[in-house]
């Protein structure tokens, strides 16, 4: 079983350059992501930007060093973002010689055109495959709770669970922000993907005064709006449509509420309790005096946060549980290919 | 004139439904009249109802249905005031369990006279119906001075006042610390007149626990008793299912599954709803009805537009009790109308996104009503 690791290093290349050519031919699978994953076509392609098609050797030998070796892997793909299969199959690729791959029934299309690209007979697409006729090795899980909580329910003994569940991201603007323009740089962050990633923010933290959260919150209005005619956002779900409009109607009452055709952003006044808002490019501003108020606004959610992006990262992750990935503002869709997108305890 | 002294005449118009009520008489004024003047003075003296509006676009001064306001969601009051009056002036404030994320939604109220008399006249026509005589009640919860907050607490405590034996020195509350007393209820039970009926108060989630812990010991009642059981679980006890449970509790204390009264309220409202099991022999469980003085109207969750009857949707709950606050509050439970009243469907889950962000419910469990 056991591979060197400029072996496993290669095969994560090889992985990447399959990611190359489905980018390049993109424009051919567009029309059924849009169906499948609700984005506009200009919402694919946007996404399609987040797909990693390259890292530099030091990322792909952290990721292949942070993946303990195993005797195969099967991959459960959920409907995650549609770009999520590269790392989740890189993932595996680096762990074992054998991979299959489940791809989520209702959005097969990246999975189904790596594998194509790849032609590697080491990655096998297995659609009907079921966890519990995997009898060593281990599974990779990718969703929501629920469906972890399945997976572990049902797999033979021995077999080992690494699960990569549901989350979010936050924003941290620092007091050496210029407003505007993290404002400008946070917007595509929340536009990717119509925020139904777990890296997308839907809180951001202005450190300052009630002031500078209004001023952020507006210019995050204006920049979100712009987002709207150059990427319009997608159809929402019936559910995900009820959970925004209740969320409106909340913030209006207690904060301060600017209504785009398809965003919102909200403001908190000083003191009240988060209202994190639903996915759909809708973004709650809260404004803390400094980094301590900031983790300790950000404690009650913790273990979800996934991810920070700020103007200055390395300040911002002090403010953050350490698993979280921590970006730049407009790069928080894009870590490096150094691990799993979700570094919480698996 | 002061908001105290509109807020006073509101309730006194309030009062006149529960009066009439009372009497058997029309209502004294039609409901939107006072809806829309509710909405009005809650626009005026809520400083976030009038942010609502406005977000809204709702002039309230040109409403003239109680349609046309908005209502309030619940979760508006676990992150601000949704009061007319300042805090120093609140004569009680109930509050909702909390949330994973801390946050516990708090109903003010400056006075309780119109809760209280709406509660009882209510209460007695579909709890307490055909009783000329008090009865002892036990309530299976804490007593209001273990429990101050608790606006179901407030509420057994009123029909505990109204329809129980006056000046009992037997023992009432059956839950003390959060620990429930399965002996001390089993002995009260054992030791209640037999010629006269009783009433036990209790959520469903103390009933479940009563029921698994009661074992061997007798929760017999006297013939002609009734159970009130109001509320869900909310990862308070095992689930059982509505029926299973009141088959179940009508098992224990040997009454009729008609004597099991469901209940529906919120801490965010000053009205409640019931079935009407006790009173009327051809209405089912699970269907409640509205005092005339508050309504349960399922809305499109989305649009927030009332759905056709018979369809399922959100519980806009409009309540002319609600003076100090949202007379309309905007509930996260799914209802349909049906011929006498509406159907409780249970809660609406929130969105799981097409993505890999998290949802909205998983953040947010383990909220209770009241």
């Amino acid at each position: 079983m056991s591979r060197s690791a400029e072996r496993r290093v290669a095969d994560v290349r090889r992985l990447l350059a399959a990611s190359r050519s489905v980018y390049e031919q993109r424009a051919r699978w567009v029309p059924e992501l849009a169906l499948a994953t609700g984005l506009t076509p200009q919402g694919v392609e946007l996404g399609f930007e987040s797909l990693e098609r390259d890292a530099d050797e030091d990322e792909v030998r952290a990721l292949v060093a942070r993946v303990p070796e195993a005797e195969g892997v099967h991959v459960v793909l959920s409907a995650n973002v549609f770009v999520a299969p590269l790392r989740a199959i890189a993932l595996a690729r680096a762990a074992a010689e054998r991979v299959t791959v489940r791809p989520s029934r209702r959005d097969p299309v990246v999975a189904r055109a790596l594998v194509d690209a790849l032609r590697d007979d080491a990655v096998v697409l297995v659609p009907g495959r079921d966890v519990a006729a995997v009898d060593r090795g281990e599974i990779h899980v990718y969703g929501r709770d629920e469906t972890i909580a399945a997976v572990r329910s049902a797999v033979r003994p021995g077999v080992v669970v690494r699960a990569h569940g549901a989350g979010l991201g936050v924003a941290v603007v620092t007091r050496a922000a210029d407003v505007a323009g993290a404002a400008a740089s946070l917007a595509p962050d929340v536009a990717a993907f119509d925020q139904r990633g777990c890296l997308s923010p839907r809180v951001a933290f202005v450190e300052g005064d009630e002031d500078r959260a209004v001023a952020f919150a507006g210019a995050l209005h204006a920049e979100l709006r712009a987002w709207e005619a150059r990427v319009p956002r997608g159809e929402l779900t019936a559910q995900e449509r009820a959970d925004a409009a209740r969320w409106c109607d909340t913030l209006a009452f207690v904060g301060r509420l600017w209504r785009g055709a398809a965003h919102a952003v909200a403001s908190l006044p000083p003191g009240a309790s988060l209202a994190v808002p639903p996915a759909g490019r809708h973004v709650l501003v809260v404004g803390e005096p400094d980094l301590a108020a900031v983790a300790a606004r950000v404690a009650p959610i913790a273990r979800f946060v996934v991810a920070v992006g700020s103007d200055d990262p390395g300040r911002a992750s002090a403010a953050v549980p350490s698993h979280a990935r921590a970006s730049v503002l407009g790069r928080m869709q894009r870590p490096p290919l150094d691990g799993p997108v979700d570094r919480r305890s698996v | 004139m002061t908001a105290a002294r509109e807020s006073d005449a509101l309730h006194e118009r309030a009062r006149a439904f529960v009066r009439a009520f009372e009497r058997g008489a029309s209502m004294p004024e039609p409901f939107d009249a006072l809806a829309t003047d509710l909405a009005r003075f809650q626009a005026r003296y809520v400083p976030g109802y009038a942010r609502l509006c406005a977000a809204r676009g709702v002039d309230t001064a040109r409403i003239a249905r109680a349609c046309d306001a908005p209502a309030v969601p619940t979760d508006a009051f676990k992150l601000g005031r949704v009061s007319a009056f300042a805090p120093s002036e609140a004569a009680v404030v109930f509050r909702t369990s909390g949330t994973t994320i801390g946050a516990r939604g708090e109903h003010a109220m400056r006075r309780t006279g119109t809760y209280d008399a709406a509660a009882v006249a209510f209460g007695r026509r579909m709890l307490a119906a055909g009783w000329r005589e008090r009865v002892p009640v036990l309530v299976v919860g804490p007593s209001p001075e273990e429990a101050a907050d608790s606006s179901l607490t407030h509420m057994c405590a009123l029909f505990v006042r109204a329809f129980g034996l006056p000046a009992s020195t037997e023992r009432t509350y059956f839950v003390r610390a959060g620990a429930l007393d399965v002996d001390g209820l089993s002995v009260r039970i054992a030791a209640l007149p037999r010629a006269s009926p009783a009433l036990v108060l209790a959520t469903s989630f103390a009933l479940v626990h009563l029921l698994d812990a009661s074992g061997a010991r007798s929760l017999t009642l006297p013939a002609g008793s009734r159970v009130m059981q109001t509320g869900g679980f909310k990862g308070k006890a095992r689930e059982v299912a509505a029926d299973e449970l009141r088959r179940a509790a009508a098992g224990a204390f040997g009454v009729h599954e008609r004597a099991i009264v469901g209940e529906y309220g919120m801490t965010e409202l000053s009205s409640q709803f019931w079935e009407a099991v006790a009173v009327d022999a051809s209405s089912p469980h699970g269907v409640y009805v509205e005092p005339p003085w508050a309504r349960v109207v399922p809305v499109d969750p989305d649009t927030l537009a009332p759905v056709p009857h018979g369809e399922v949707g959100i519980a806009r709950i409009e309540d002319l009790a609600n003076v100090d606050g949202a007379f309309a509050v905007l509930a996260q439970d799914r209802v349909r109308r049906v011929a006498r009243g509406f159907e409780l469907l249970g809660r609406a889950s929130g969105a799981a996104p097409r993505g890999c962000s998290i949802a909205l419910d998983e953040m947010l469990s383990g909220e209770a009503a009241r």
